[in-house]
């Protein structure tokens, strides 16, 4: 039958099914009563050109959503995330679900500004926050959250002063220190041509004093506003009689900068302004990049924060009221709706019905609770009214622990860097004790200050932060640049370095190493077998065999026909009965059949699934998880590296061994709770070694938030992607090689690197010291030094790899 | 050449490049760039429409503080 879409969410449904509605000049189709009504909507509010800005694109089916808007109006909601302004208005952060495009975008600040008594209310599209303000006065938040639910969009609150406030000032203020910091560059870059040319051509020095003149009006709103951050961290490194990284380049820029004021001032000497506002302009910049990676973790978090409701319904002597998530206390009877969200945990005291916890365990299948079963926060209640007595508060609730986790991962995760920068903290220590005696050491000796501060500036330019500054930098710069064109995201430079320590490599199994959808290995069938019926009932199915079951007969068989099936009824766990022309229909695993007092008697290590025709089996079908292609090479070819690898899965012990055993893993721990594995990595990390986690899904979010080093799959969960380090968008085993020797080989680079610069500095400052170095051939030889280390950074690209 | 051509000209282009500079920190600071998607959009969907819709939402802010004031004219504390 012919597909047409939904005039408002674009989606293509068989023409039979829609709802349509004929007019002279057009005919509208809607795929269900929620888009109908949004677009009726909009047309009648002159809203329709937003069918034109959509263009093709596809949204959500507006849902109808629970009659749930007066928690809206509570004071416990008002409190945690309404801000009261001095003139009386109420402001609130939202998170706009269902926003597809900037089409989207634009309906709803349309909507919400043609509202009355909203005040302001802007969308950022690109992670679908909402800041509203509006006047109690004249409008409830309940309506406002009507409003947008109206046209087809949900939205919930955010607490945007945890974290997000704070990013956002952050990066502001980085992105203007970094434009003030490029504008100063660029166009002392140009002056400093005129310069150089000067300086091998010879220049009046009337000419020399104006271009000094311009570029230090230039370095200086440089040095010391977009160097602000080093100065301020080279202070708190004083106060904690540390010295870091800042210090030296603080410390680096400003002598060089007070030295050019002298060299300008009296007129003798070469300036080094250049040299200032780069040092401070490229150090920034990368600093900005792990600013901008902690803002999107930041975005993520708060969705799922924002998804968690604030209230929920506890029974109490046979009334219901609605109690704060915060003032639940162990033993409270909870009552669970349709759709809602587990917050607490508990265990089930009355009614039964399935539970979507794909968000902690990463199995899409339902599970089946019952009188007795403990339920675990973050799941979602499917299909049935369900009451449970809480275990827990919600403090304690593992969906909190979670979130706490996932907080603390992002505010902690720089680690390594301290390490380098104690580093060069060290070095910087050093340079600046030698340049101090050298000029002490001269001036006491020949006694002219201006010879003596020239050698020590000489000292401090030729040991600059640029060959040590550059010799780690660069050639991670060209490692990522390689990883990312192969497919592999390193979110921060200092990744590589971990990546390439690292010495235990634990892997998930579902989605990871294998593809994570089971197929047809194995059919038997009988002579009756039609798979015409089989593909009918399947289709009927979401789950992730029956999926694996249309696959394998679409692709065995052509032009199979679909038959109308009756009284289709799904079994939880365990499969579909129906009926055709007074024919039975069965379909699903061994439990099903026995419960139709069919015994089967065949059994497999594989999941199995059978299929009957009136009480016969027809077809026996085995299916398994297929292991990823190329996963056992790749292994051992990490194996030979010299690492450690070993499999953690949620799953049980028997499938897990058998895919062990197919890619040559000895090491397994099998049914491993989310936590578990975090707690896995922890005790390793506790005998020194370097963790590198693989994961796709929430339930392997802690783990890789505890890990050295975390790669998740590209098309995994969000937060998992979020608190990664690494990210694979090509899905093979092999990239995870790839990552390896990619890092290896650049931690090489480093090693050589940092290893010239050594001898660099032990050949040049010795000269420097001893007065046989100006400032200027120091300046070329500091060049020519970073020039190596770039030369030699970018060998990394000559790698080659399988293809 | 002389010193004073070469310091004009300095001075003036460093000066018309620190005017765009200003501007642009203004709009970073002013929260005009916090979305680049939209930022990009509004080139394809800026009408007289958006200008309209801007201009209504003035006037609401502006009504509104009219509101509180009379409202705080009409409050008469006790001596």
């Amino acid at each position: 039958m012919a597909q047409v879409p939904c005039t408002h969410c674009n989606l293509n449904f068989d023409e039979s099914v829609m709802i349509t509605e004929e007019y002279p000049d057009k005919t509208l189709h809607f795929c269900c009563k929620g888009c109908q009504g949004v677009y009726h909507l909009l047309e009648s509010e002159g809203l329709d050109t937003f069918y034109d800005k959509l263009g093709d694109t596809k949204l959500q089916p507006a849902a109808q959503h629970l009659d749930d808007l007066h928690k809206f109006d509570l004071e416990g909601f008002k409190k945690k995330y309404i801000k009261e302004s001095e003139d009386g208005l109420y402001e609130i952060n939202l998170v706009i679900e269902g926003i597809h495009c900037s089409a989207c975008v634009w309906l709803n600040e349309k909507v919400l500004h043609k509202t009355d008594g909203i005040i302001d209310a802007t969308i950022n599209y690109s992670n679908n926050k909402a800041k509203v303000v509006w006047d109690p006065e004249e409008i409830q938040l309940s309506k406002i959250i009507e409003t947008i639910r109206n046209i087809g969009y949900n939205a919930y609150p955010y607490d945007a002063s945890l974290q997000e406030e704070r990013a956002n000032k952050t990066k502001k203020s980085y992105y203007s220190r970094i434009l003030m910091g490029v504008f100063g560059t660029m166009n002392i870059m140009w002056i400093a041509i005129a310069q150089y040319a000067g300086y091998f051509t010879g220049m009046e020095q009337r000419f020399k004093d104006i271009l000094n003149v311009a570029e230090f009006i230039l370095a200086t709103p440089v040095l010391f506003y977009s160097g602000w951050i080093f100065f301020r961290g080279a202070y708190y490194g004083f106060k904690n009689r540390l010295v870091n990284m800042d210090t030296l380049v603080a410390s680096g820029a400003l002598l060089a900068y007070i030295y050019s004021i002298y060299a300008m001032v009296t007129q003798s000497g070469e300036v080094y302004f250049d040299s200032v506002v780069m040092i401070i302009t490229f150090v920034l910049v990368g600093k900005y990049l792990e600013v901008l990676s902690k803002k999107h973790a930041v975005d993520t978090l708060d969705g799922i924060i924002g998804s968690t409701p604030t209230e929920v319904t506890v029974e109490e002597d046979q009334s219901k009221s609605l109690v704060s998530i915060e003032n639940v206390v162990v033993g409270d009877i909870i009552e669970l709706k349709p759709g809602e969200k587990v917050v607490i945990d508990g265990v089930v005291t009355h009614g039964e019905g399935s539970f979507d916890e794909s968000s902690l365990t990463g199995e899409s299948e339902p599970v089946f609770k019952q009188k007795g079963d403990e339920i675990r926060s973050g799941s979602i209640c499917l299909d049935s009214v369900i009451r449970y007595e809480a275990t827990k508060d919600a403090s304690h609730s593992l969906l909190t622990s979670i979130i706490n986790l996932l907080e603390d991962a992002i505010t902690k995760k720089p680690r390594i860097e301290q390490l380098a920068d104690s580093i060069s903290g060290y070095f910087s220590l050093v340079i600046l004790t030698i340049a101090v005696i050298t000029f002490f050491a001269w001036y006491f000796s020949s006694g002219g200050f201006e010879h003596a501060l020239i050698v020590a500036i000489s000292v401090i330019v030729i040991a600059c932060p640029c060959a040590l500054g550059l010799a780690t930098p660069m050639s991670t710069l060209v490692g990522i640049g390689v990883a990312a064109k192969r497919g592999l995201l390193f979110k921060e430079a200092t990744f590589l370095e971990t990546m390439a320590k690292s010495t235990l490599l634990a892997l998930d199994k579902t989605g990871t190493i294998t593809e994570g959808k089971p197929s047809v290995v194995n059919a038997i069938l009988s002579p009756n077998f039609q798979p015409d019926f089989l593909l009918s009932l399947v289709r009927t199915s979401n789950h992730p065999i029956s999926k694996g079951i249309e696959r394998y007969l679409l692709t065995q068989y052509e032009s199979l026909k679909e038959h109308p099936l009756e009284a289709i009824k799904s079994i939880e766990a365990k499969g579909i009965t129906a009926s055709y022309q007074g024919k039975s229909i069965l379909g699903g695993n061994a439990a099903l059949m026995e419960r139709s007092g069919i015994m089967p008697d065949f059994s497999s290590e594989h999941s199995l699934f059978f299929f009957a025709i009136d009480d016969e089996i027809v077809a026996t079908f085995e299916l398994s998880d297929t292991v990823r292609e190329g996963a056992k090479e790749a292994i051992e070819a990490i194996k030979k590296m010299g690492i450690r690898v070993v499999m953690l899965t949620g799953d049980h012990e028997q499938s897990a061994q058998r895919v062990a055993k197919a890619v040559g893993i000895e090491e397994i721990h099998a049914k491993l709770l989310p936590q578990e594995k975090a707690v896995y990595i922890q005790e390793r990390q506790a005998e020194k070694e370097v963790v590198v986690m693989v994961g796709d899904g929430i339930n392997d979010a802690i783990a890789l938030a505890q890990s050295n080093i975390a790669i998740a799959m590209g098309r995994g969960a969000d937060v998992a992607i979020n608190v990664s380090d690494v990210v694979l968008l090509k899905e093979t085993p092999q990239s995870i090689y790839d990552a390896f020797r990619i890092s290896r080989r650049t931690f090489k680079a480093v090693k050589e690197n940092l290893g010239f610069s050594l001898l660099y500095n032990l050949v040049a400052i010795p000269l420097a010291v001893t007065g046989h170095v100006n400032p200027l051939v120091a300046a070329l030889s500091m060049s020519l030094s970073s020039l190596i280390v770039v030369g030699n950074s970018m060998r990394i690209k000559m790698m080659r790899f399988k293809k | 050449m002389s010193e004073n051509i070469m310091t004009l000209m300095l001075s003036v282009s460093t000066f018309l490049g620190a005017l765009g500079l200003v501007a642009l920190l203004w709009g970073v600071r002013t929260g005009q760039f916090d979305d680049q998607s939209k930022f990009i959009d509004a080139a394809r969907y800026d009408n007289e429409e958006d200008l309209r819709d801007a201009a209504m939402m003035e006037e609401k802010k502006k009504a509104h503080k009219k509101k509180k004031a009379a409202q705080k004219k009409e409050y008469m504390p006790v001596d």
